[in-house]
């Protein structure tokens, strides 16, 4: 089989072991499609719903910033480039963003190659610094551009649902989009695909010795993040019904999907399935008592520390942790 | 049209050498020490916000502000140098830049809890005035910050050229293990290095402020101007840092007066991309960090 050439045999697991691990996910699934179908509280269901369409980003970032290690601060460009080709789509042609959100994540992907043609070539942290200048960019040009309307935005045609159907179809569909994604990320932690990205990560310089081709699989594993971004992107614009510059490219939302893959863990699929919920529900909890840049500014402190010291965030804790439970820790990491 | 003309490139210029000095520590900490400071921006905010804060209070005029943000930057640079980049120069190089980053979120939300996310101006004497040369206008307050821009340049450069630590930074620079084995203090320089960098963003932010309204969580826009500096004038020098400015500050203006819309971004981005593309080895160079 061609498949198996890309997927490779875990060394240290046995299948049930895996098993069991993949067992805690699959309850919280069922849990959350339990909820989704039975659960009548409005803000819940649409906190859940944001929880997993930033699952989805996480994950996209994750596969070029978490295994490759290269870490990309405009994740917002490919979601509201995702969304405006929805919208732009829906002004002219009267589609229905559920069609073209693909066509939204095939327009983010070629922009993805575009920024990844001239950046991706050169190692370190031009990337990061690009994709963060190309943000301000596109939301220039979409402030500035006829098609797209400047500030004044476009409105989409609302569904024809209750609130609370509306707020489980979306529930559903970035739930269903969260567990694709992730499915997506698990085969490529588990592919060649996957370890060329880890080869980068670690060294560029050894990883092309060996013949890993860095330049292209750094292009393609930026234009998968790009493509999934648009589609969910697509799909928010339809969520939220109208969608302006200033809050479709928030540079928060960049910011977001960073802090929560590496409080998470980045380069494990695991991560963002940790991060997102952690980030999002914590900050909603903390709403009540302090302003939101309190919030930012605790996240930002929690951030700094788990760069420089807890290495792999929550997961790599825990990976730590078992580690060491198991036998005796082999001294300092 | 001449006139037109004339004002055009003035204006450019001038805005040219305060990008310059936007860019200058960026350029300086990333090339000598291998750090790419993203929270530059921010530091370059509270800039402006120290010489807010300086007229406001206090009626200090900007131009003093300018000067007296220099230690006081200088002396935030070196603690922050202590607390933090110590650290950041230990762990890989990701690793670190999320450090930064997480340095960058921290001081924004800490400067809109201080000062909201309001535009602030700063209106000294002459912030509306116009100096008049035949039938050329210059508007004055963009004249006084591009001098002190221009000041700020040659100290550095004079800094780095003829003083020994400038000469010891330049060969820190070049290869820091035989710097170290020549008896260079390593880790002290790195400390001033990176001091004399914030100082410098300090400086800039009052420049920027005379200039251009802030407020804390638009500061990033700054980080995006400094480093397309930094990738056009290449890394630790600064002559070419200060060309790459004047360069910008011209396109900038030329494009805002002939293009339709703000495409000023979408040139500047063309431009980075070329540059990359063509630039790509000296620039790998430079970028690795010294091992």
């Amino acid at each position: 089989m061609v498949l198996s050439l890309f997927f490779l045999p875990s060394p240290s697991d046995t299948g049930t072991t895996r098993l069991r691990r993949l067992a805690v996910w699959l309850l919280v699934l069922v849990a959350l499609a339990v909820y989704g179908a039975f659960g009548r509280q409005l803000f819940l269901l649409s906190t859940l719903g944001t929880v997993f369409l930033y699952v989805v980003l996480t994950q996209a970032w994750n596969i070029l910033g978490g295994y490759g290690g290269y870490l990309n601060f405009g994740m917002v460009t490919f979601f509201g480039v995702g969304a405006y080709a929805s919208a732009v789509l829906f002004q002219y042609f009267e589609l229905s963003p559920f069609l073209t959100a693909p066509l939204a994540g095939l327009v983010s992907a070629v922009l993805g190659l575009l920024i990844g043609i001239p950046t991706l070539r050169i190692r370190g942290a031009y990337f990061a610094l690009v994709t963060m200048i190309i943000t301000f960019a596109v939301q220039t040009l979409v402030l500035d551009l006829p098609v797209t309307q400047g500030a004044l935005g476009i409105y989409l045609q609302p569904l024809k649902l209750s609130p609370l159907n509306l707020e489980r179809l979306f529930y559903f569909l970035f739930l269903g989009c969260a567990v694709i994604v992730t499915v997506l990320v698990y085969a490529i932690e588990h592919s060649n695909f996957g370890w060329a990205l880890i080869a980068i990560r670690e060294d560029e310089d050894a990883a092309e010795i060996v013949g890993v081709r860095t330049v292209e699989v750094k292009w393609i594993a930026n234009g998968i993040a790009a493509f999934i971004a648009g589609v969910v992107g697509g799909l928010y614009a339809q969520r939220i019904m109208y969608i302006e510059p200033t809050g479709t490219f928030a540079f928060d939302i960049s910011l977001n999907v960073v802090l929560m893959a590496v409080i998470g863990g980045a380069g494990t699929w695991q991560g963002p399935l940790i991060g997102a919920p952690l980030v999002l529900l914590v900050a909603d909890a903390l709403r009540v008592t302090v302003t939101s840049e309190v919030n930012r500014a605790i996240f930002s402190v929690v951030v700094i520390l788990i760069a420089l010291f807890i290495p792999g965030g929550v997961m790599g804790v825990w990976t730590r942790w078992r580690r060491g439970s198991k036998r005796k820790p082999a001294g300092a990491p | 049209m001449l006139d037109h003309l004339a004002a055009i490139i003035s204006d450019g210029i001038l805005l040219g050498l305060i990008y310059a000095i936007a860019g200058l520590g960026l350029s300086l900490v990333l090339g000598i020490m291998g750090i790419v400071n993203v929270a530059h921006s921010a530091f370059i905010m509270l800039g402006s916000f120290f010489a807010f804060e300086l007229f406001r209070r206090l009626g200090v005029d900007p131009i003093i502000a300018f000067f007296l943000a220099l230690p006081v930057f200088f002396l935030l640079g070196t603690i922050v140098y202590r607390l933090l980049l110590i650290r950041v120069e230990r762990v890989s190089q990701s690793q670190g830049l999320v450090a930064m980053f997480g340095l960058m979120v921290l001081i924004e939300n800490l400067s809109t809890i201080a000062w909201t996310t309001d535009t602030r101006v700063i209106t000294a004497s002459y912030t509306n005035a116009s100096l008049v040369f035949g039938s050329l206008y210059i508007a004055q307050v963009k004249l006084i910050a591009g001098v002190l821009a221009l000041v700020l340049t040659f100290l550095f450069w004079a800094f780095l050229r003829f003083t020994l630590a400038g000469r010891a930074i330049r060969a820190m620079g070049q290869n820091r293990d035989a710097a170290l084995s020549v008896g260079i203090d390593v880790r002290k320089l790195s400390a001033v290095m990176f001091g004399l960098g914030i100082a410098c963003a300090g400086a800039a932010g009052v420049a920027l402020g005379m200039i251009f309204p802030f407020s804390p969580n638009t500061q990033v826009q700054w980080l995006a101007w400094a480093f397309l500096v930094v990738i056009l004038g290449g890394l630790g020098r600064v002559a070419n840092t200060l060309i790459a400015g004047l360069v910008i500050g011209l396109l900038q203006t030329v494009c805002t007066a002939f293009l339709p819309f703000d495409y000023v971004y979408l040139v500047l981005y063309v431009l980075l991309a070329a540059i990359l593309v063509l630039r790509r080895e000296g620039l790998t160079l430079a970028v690795k960090r010294a091992i």
